[in-house]
């Protein structure tokens, strides 16, 4: 049923994309003007798929196969259509290129006066700007973000460039839908309309520079399970200026009937201002997405932590349930890095059914052959990995040399929300 | 994913650049390459070519055969084919939100002039 769903988010992209082509399927062209226009309509229905599956709504996301899905889908259908929409004016214009050459430049040419194709160039020049900053992840994430969002408007700049040609069948239901979806994503999620108001109840400081924040809700709670993770913007205090901007954090504690926890680790401006934050903040909570850790198989179980990745883990323990042979393997960079360490230890005191295994890496690379040794029989067992994408790189491909497939192996990655 | 956007980016402008310098290195263009034609027509003569398989009309006192250029054009068929058989002035002056087509469509539209509109007294 989950693969169902998972393969709903292409399969309902794919057929929307193939309905616009097929009802604009031009007839009598030159092959390559045909080949351009059809690229076009690619690109454009892509581009909506794209900013569709950019809605974080939880009923949604559970639909499409959750929220990690869609984001795989958003990422990979943006960026062909950008490949998509690159081509199409080279490929109307050089059509025209072996009888007219000078044509062919002034027909994609921006320095004749000519709204179609300033639109057009408008259009394309927002998403080379989008995906780049996209790319850039040097770039600080206040100037990456209006960037990104340009992409949805270069969906309905492109869309009014086809309006200006003259195309109004079915541009303009189709302009209608991108404006309706940018406002849905735009109002409900980035400004937190559609969130659930929380407050910060307490703070507790973990390492140097990861603290974990307690939240109660102040309306409906969310329905959140441990693996699970949320998007939070925290606002302002009394001392305390929040930077408002949604960030995932894993819930790293299910508190009560209503209540959660979430630690948060200083990697970014916004998260390092979190560091010093206070009682009494508001939070706009969004969520709960994801299904790590749901549905296990009845194999013995291991879950390799990186880092701050031991958190989806920490709230299945502290939520107490642990009914098949789990290990726990945790590892850290040095002592000062290992977070939770007492309390783990507690755990597993208590849970006959935890090895807990805690391992300090350094600085070198990890050597899989040390975490997981060749006598040990892995083969018949479920893994599920969370930590610093290097880390989950490196155990997955050695987990698959070991003969473990895919379908045994799960990752938490919510990296690039 | 970012491998694929810096070389389809980099692909794209490098054939907008050589489009652009084979616009430079062209001649002529279509339009100035072609054989003046001097004839006239008048507007049952243009009524007589009115389907998309054969479509004449008129724009600003000029005939022009515009059937090979129909698969071209980029709004939807039936946009420019209903003015097949007819003068299509008004209709090319005041394409986009009152906006007249642009300086190159002129350039492309001399291409397919096959004479001039005769004038008939009533």
């Amino acid at each position: 049923m989950q693969n169902l769903a998972k393969l709903s988010a292409p399969i309902l992209s794919l057929s929307f994309v193939a309905g616009l082509v097929l009802w604009a399927y031009p007839e009598g062209a030159a092959p390559a003007r045909q080949i351009g226009i059809i690229l076009g309509w690619v690109g454009c229905g892509m581009l909506l798929a794209s900013l569709f599956l950019a809605l974080r709504e939880p009923r949604l996301t559970n639909l499409l196969g959750g929220v990690e899905n869609m984001y795989w889908w958003h990422h990979r259908l943006g960026l062909a259509a950008y490949v998509a929409l690159l081509a199409h004016p080279l490929l109307l214009a050089g059509a025209s290129l072996p009888k007219a050459p000078q044509e062919a430049w002034e027909l994609l040419s921006p320095f004749t006066e000519s709204w179609p194709v300033w639109m057009g160039w408008l259009s394309l020049l927002l998403l080379m700007a989008g995906l780049g900053a996209t790319f850039a992840t040097r770039l600080p994430y206040r100037i990456r973000r209006p960037l990104h969002a340009g992409l949805g408007i270069a969906t309905s700049v492109g869309l009014i460039h086809l309006l200006l040609l003259g195309i109004d069948e079915p541009v303009e239901p189709l302009l209608l839908a991108s404006l309706a979806l940018l406002a849905w994503r735009f109002i409900r999620e980035d400004w937190g309309v559609g969130a659930s108001p929380y407050v910060v109840q307490s703070i507790s400081r973990v390492s140097p520079n990861v603290v974990e924040i307690s939240l109660a809700p102040l309306g409906e709670p969310l329905a959140a399970k441990p693996g699970q993770f949320v998007l939070v913007a925290f606002q302002s205090g009394r001392r305390f200026k929040g930077c408002c901007e949604f960030h995932p954090f894993t819930v790293s504690s299910i508190d009560g009937a209503s209540g959660l926890r979430v630690a948060v680790k200083a990697l970014g401006d916004c998260t390092r201002n979190i560091q010093s934050i206070e009682p009494g903040v508001p939070a706009r909570v969004q969520g709960a997405f994801g299904e790590f850790l749901g549905n296990p198989a009845s194999t013995p179980q291991y879950w390799i932590a990186g880092g701050i990745g031991i958190t989806p883990f920490l709230a299945l323990l502290r939520a107490g349930r642990l009914d098949r042979p789990t290990t726990l393997i945790y590892l850290y960079r040095s002592e000062g890095d290992a977070l939770f360490v007492d309390e783990l230890n507690a755990i597993a005191a208590n849970l006959p059914n935890l090895a807990l295994r805690l391992r300090a890496t350094g600085d070198e690379p990890i050597d899989p052959e040390s975490v997981l040794p060749p006598g040990e029989d892995v083969a018949k067992a479920e893994f599920w990995l969370c930590g610093p994408p290097p880390m989950i790189e490196l155990l997955a491909g050695f987990l698959r040399r070991r003969g473990l497939t895919n379908r045994w192996m799960h990752f938490e990655n919510f990296g690039a929300l | 994913m970012p491998k694929i956007y810096i070389v389809a980016t980099a692909t794209f402008w490098i054939f907008v650049s050589g489009l652009w310098l084979a616009g430079l290195s062209a001649p002529k263009t279509l339009a100035e390459t072609s054989v003046p034609v001097e004839k006239g027509y008048s507007l049952t003569d243009v009524a007589a070519h009115a389907s998309p398989s054969d479509c004449w009309m008129t724009i600003q006192g000029k005939v022009y055969d515009v059937t090979g250029y129909l698969p071209d054009h980029p709004s939807r068929p039936e946009v420019i084919e209903a003015w097949c058989g007819k003068d299509g002035s008004k209709a090319y002056d005041t394409k986009t939100k009152g906006r007249r087509h642009s300086e190159a469509a002129d350039r492309l539209l001399e291409g397919y002039f096959i004479g001039d509109l005769k004038q008939t007294t009533p």
